[in-house]
């Protein structure tokens, strides 16, 4: 016979402890050797030898064999408790070498939210494969409400996500703010120098993501236009790039986006001082950061700031709380 | 009952109009009748939780327990710590006296956490969680006094005050974890308040001056600002932590109509400064009131 690897001993022997102590705890269970062989589908006299076997390795007595059934020793008792931490960790092990077969685990479920721009996308599906050749990312697009919805009900390990973004149960990575500027007609007064002050804005009509979509958002960034001096005299609802430069080409009116490549007649310019961003982060279900997604979200941080002009924090902004605020800071 | 779902889904659109997610319970105090959104969720109540603790001051005076009129003395700062707050004694400086009911006029009227805190002292948390417990309020629970509260938002903002705006720092706030701070459930506060207005935690002139108490709050912002008319009473106490508005208090009709409402908000956006965030509060509330009254 050939020689075995002494892994394979090993592994040997611990298969047999196992199915002898599952055999004992059975045994112990039903303190009797008649049921307990029943359970087991076996001989009674095979399962009384293997407990004897077991008996014999360990160098102690573990049951008292009497007229009504099997009683636990005091060791007994000792080994049943040790019996149920083993095979407990064993049912572990054998669960998650199931989940590993069946691919659960090495895919990673991540999603995007609308508009990061194709090679922003394009790069975090290049950088990630870089990064984890054995892995698989399913990438898919959704709007932060879908993704916040999915990473709570489990079917998705990690996302990119716009704030404002409802906490519960999620966990963030660091904040990153995109810029916001002026998408005008190339004809437009206003596009002829390179950046633009918000107060110039005051009076136009102003284009948008539709409300709904993201109220928070859409309020918080009217609010800032106002901090900056910017009174729209409306404000309308483009829902994708095309709808949205098409109302900019009819002329008059003026679209907030993030930093849009230059083309059939319109153009893009920056807001001076950077008053108008949004902010992304990276998003997962609390507690929940494996390897994968903290290589998903390192990678996003990285490609975020190379190809969707993300960039950290400008500077702290100052809070003043009000007295009905409640909370001190 | 079509109607009263009809209402819950207009509450719940408001809710999404002003980038929050809320939970609220209204009930009729004299028929029971009830309207609800996650009406048993667990809440962290916040400084809704200081309606328990006035509660409390008074049906323990209701059993000669305590006596209401008690002086405290308040030691000039920085003699002892005042807890954290932008109003009342926590923004003041020198040393008072004030008796026990004052204190709670105070912790009522502009949310005043030292007065609030000064109250947790002399009645103690068990005797407050006790006294709700006897109401039938199981889920009722306050495990620390404001200072504590703060403490604990400091210690996760890592004392950067800026770092509460931060949505990172924001999500894995303590004081936000209903299991790890005061808490309770919006019927249950709409609970505690029908049985203050039905005489139930405490009877004759101690429930006469609770109820007036608790009418005695400054801001109008939220649960008021939805029921903007001269002859409809509004009572009520506020909640607040970051992202976090609540409101609780009881409306009253001319007509007798009265209505005990909570509403329990939490706000996508991280800003302090959310005006929309705190209308939706009275906006949702008359919504149910109005469901229940027709």
């Amino acid at each position: 016979m050939a020689m075995k690897g002494i892994g394979e001993c090993l592994s040997l022997l611990l298969m047999d402890l196992l199915l002898h102590l599952r055999y004992f705890r059975t045994v112990a269970e039903e303190q009797h050797f008649g049921r307990a062989a029943a359970l087991l589908r076996m001989a009674q006299p095979s399962l009384s030898q293997r407990i004897q076997r077991l008996e014999r390795e360990l160098g102690v007595r573990l049951l008292d064999r009497g007229a009504r059934g099997a009683t636990l020793t005091p060791a007994g008792r000792l080994v049943l408790a040790e019996t149920d931490l083993l095979l407990a960790a064993a049912d572990r092990l054998a669960a998650t070498v199931a989940r590993v077969h069946s691919g659960a685990v090495g895919t990673l479920r991540a999603a995007v939210p609308p508009g990061l721009g194709a090679t922003a996308v394009a790069a975090l599906l290049t950088a990630f494969r870089a990064h984890s050749p054995g892995a698989t990312l399913e990438l898919r697009e959704l709007p932060t409400a879908d993704q916040t919805a999915e990473l709570t009900a489990g079917t998705l390990d990690v996302g990119i996500v716009r704030h404002p973004c409802p906490a519960p149960g999620l966990a963030f990575g660091p904040t990153l703010h995109q810029p916001l500027g002026a998408l005008l007609a190339a004809g437009d007064p206003l596009a002829g120098p390179p950046e633009l002050p918000a107060a110039a804005l005051t009076g136009r009509d102003l284009v948008l993501f539709p409300r709904a979509e993201a109220p928070a958002l859409h309020d918080e960034t009217l609010t800032a236009c106002a901090r900056h001096g910017c009174t729209p005299a409306t404000v309308l609802a483009a829902n994708g790039p095309d709808f949205t430069r098409g109302l900019v080409l009819s002329g008059g009116a003026v679209a907030l986006v993030p930093r849009t490549p230059d083309e059939a007649g319109t153009v893009w310019r920056p807001l001076r001082g950077t008053p108008l961003t949004w902010r992304t982060s990276t998003a997962w279900p609390e507690g929940k950061d494996s390897p994968a997604v903290r290589l998903f979200t390192d990678t996003a941080h990285a490609v975020l700031r190379e190809h969707a002009d993300m960039r950290t924090a400008p500077s702290a902004r100052m809070v003043f709380p009000r007295p009905a605020s409640e909370f001190p800071l | 009952m079509t109607a009263h779902a009809a209402a819950r889904r207009r509450i719940t659109a408001a809710f999404a109009d002003a980038g929050v997610t809320g939970l609220l319970h209204a009930v009729d105090i004299d028929t029971g009748t009830a309207l609800g959104i996650g009406s048993d969720t667990l809440v962290p109540t916040a400084s809704v939780h200081k309606l328990c603790l006035v509660a409390t001051l008074y049906r323990q005076s209701s059993l000669g327990l305590i006596d209401p009129t008690r002086p405290v003395e308040i030691p000039a700062i920085p003699a002892e710590d005042r807890a954290p707050g932008a109003t009342g004694l926590s923004v003041m400086r020198d040393a008072a006296r004030l008796s026990l009911r004052d204190l709670a006029s105070l912790a009522v009227a502009v949310s005043d956490n030292t007065a609030a805190d000064l109250l947790w002292d002399a009645l103690g948390l068990d005797t407050v969680n006790a006294t709700m417990t006897g109401l039938g309020l199981t889920r009722t629970h306050a495990v620390q006094t404001m200072r504590e509260l703060f403490a604990t938002v400091r210690e996760d903002a890592a004392g950067e005050p800026a770092a509460l705006t931060d949505p990172a720092v924001v999500a894995r706030l303590r004081a936000l974890d209903p299991t790890r701070t005061n808490r309770s459930t919006p019927r249950e506060i709409t609970a505690l308040l029908a049985a203050v207005w039905r005489d139930e935690v405490c009877a004759g002139e101690y429930g006469e001056e609770l109820r007036a108490l608790l009418g005695l709050q400054a801001w109008s912002h939220r649960l008021a600002a939805g029921f903007p008319f001269d002859d409809v009473r509004v009572s009520g106490k506020t909640g607040s932590l970051p992202t976090l508005r609540h409101e609780a208090g009881v409306v009253e009709y001319p007509d007798g109509g009265r209505y005990a409402v909570a509403v329990f908000t939490r706000a996508a956006s991280t800003d302090v400064t959310l005006p929309a965030a705190d209308a939706v509060i009275g906006g949702a509330a008359r919504i149910a009131v109005d469901a229940l009254r027709a």
